[in-house]
């Protein structure tokens, strides 16, 4: 069964507070133990698969050298045989009987250490589920004590400030202002960078003789009232 | 990386959007960071053997208005699919929004979660902000 059943079930018993166990405090470090051990079993039994694996490579690697050999002296025995020579012939027989024996005795040791390695292999394969699914269901119980941490100080203020009413309110108040406040700033950033970019642009167009100022100063003022006299 | 680490990278960090961080790491292992966008509510990151969990604690269930918590209920159960990478639930008497992620995620991704949570939580409190006392 999901252990997260019994969480909800302590959930509902409660178990709220940081510190409380959200299921039985030496359950969890059992589980946790079992987690441990069964992995230690299986980098051992890995071990163990892997020396298995090597035998049965090996003998393998062995049968393929009686096979070769029996066939080598087989076709001895032909030659021997068209030779006319039945007795060196039928010692090469006798050696092909013990070598075929010798096969025979590695085939069945061979096919018992590959039943034997695929099964543990198999073994270890399912253990390995179960220890990842054993993980999962101690991580369910830690992320419900994280959550139960995470949440704790804020709870305590608010029954600090559970007093005062509107307190989302007027937080949403609080955050509304300050992101009224900002955008004016933006908004006053922009009008800024505005005003000055205008003014560089007249400076520019005023240094190319372009749009001229308007404003006088007191020679032209002199020179306008010299000009209205001799008029 | 460890919440150390995470509170002294957020703490020297400007989003594009502008928002900057202020991270502290409590005694109890909670790293509590608020977002310049959302000030109000702090955002508690903790973590496990294979998540971070970000959570921000939104109202009591003492805040909500007498008789409302059915409707209150049913309101946050329709809205939470809409909201992008968030959830809401239950810590408790505590209401919070929170988000999830694995243990190997990178600072960007961290931010980006901190900065929408942020925002997220403002959206949540807006709707149902009538329904609390």
């Amino acid at each position: 069964m999901s252990i997260l059943k019994n969480i909800l079930t302590a959930i509902r018993g409660g178990a709220s507070e940081v510190g409380e166990a959200v299921i039985d405090a030496n359950a969890l470090r059992i589980l946790g133990q079992e987690i441990r051990d069964a992995e230690d079993a299986i980098g051992k039994a890995k071990q163990s698969l892997t020396n298995l694996k090597a035998s049965e490579i090996k003998l393998k690697r062995e049968l393929n050298t009686i096979h070769k050999d029996i066939s080598d002296y087989e076709s001895k025995a032909m030659q021997a045989l068209e030779a006319n020579n039945d007795t060196l012939a039928g010692e090469v027989a006798d050696r092909i009987a013990v070598l075929e024996a010798d096969a025979a005795e590695k085939n069945a040791e061979h096919q018992n250490l590959s039943v034997q390695v695929n099964k543990i292999n198999s073994m270890i394969r399912q253990r390995e589920k179960t220890i990842q699914k054993n993980k999962r269901e101690l991580e369910k119980i830690k992320t419900v004590e994280q959550l139960q941490k995470a949440t704790s100080t804020m709870s305590t203020n608010f029954a600090a400030t559970n007093a005062s009413e509107h307190r989302v309110s007027k937080a949403l108040e609080r955050v509304k202002n300050k992101q009224t406040h900002w955008e004016d700033r933006m908004e006053a950033g922009e009008w800024m960078e505005s005003t000055e970019q205008n003014d560089e642009l007249d400076t520019k167009l005023k240094a190319a003789g372009i749009g001229g100022a308007t404003t006088s100063g007191g020679s032209s003022v002199l020179e306008r009232l010299k000009q209205k006299k001799a008029g | 990386m460890s919440l150390n680490e995470l509170a002294f990278k957020l703490n020297a960090h400007q989003t594009d959007e502008g928002t900057c961080f202020d991270a502290v790491l409590s005694d109890e292992g909670v790293l509590e960071v608020i977002c310049s966008n959302n000030e109000e509510f702090p955002i508690n990151i903790v973590k496990t053997e294979t998540q971070l969990l970000a959570i921000t604690p939104l109202f009591s269930v003492a805040e909500v208005q007498v008789n409302k918590l059915s409707e209150l209920n049913e309101e946050l159960l329709l809205i939470s699919p809409a909201i992008p990478l968030s959830s809401i639930g239950r810590q408790g008497e505590t209401y919070i929004l929170f988000g999830s992620m694995a243990i190997n995620t990178t600072l960007d991704n961290i931010i980006h979660e901190l900065e929408v949570q942020a925002e997220n939580t403002l959206d949540v409190l807006q709707v149902i902000e009538p329904l609390l006392v």
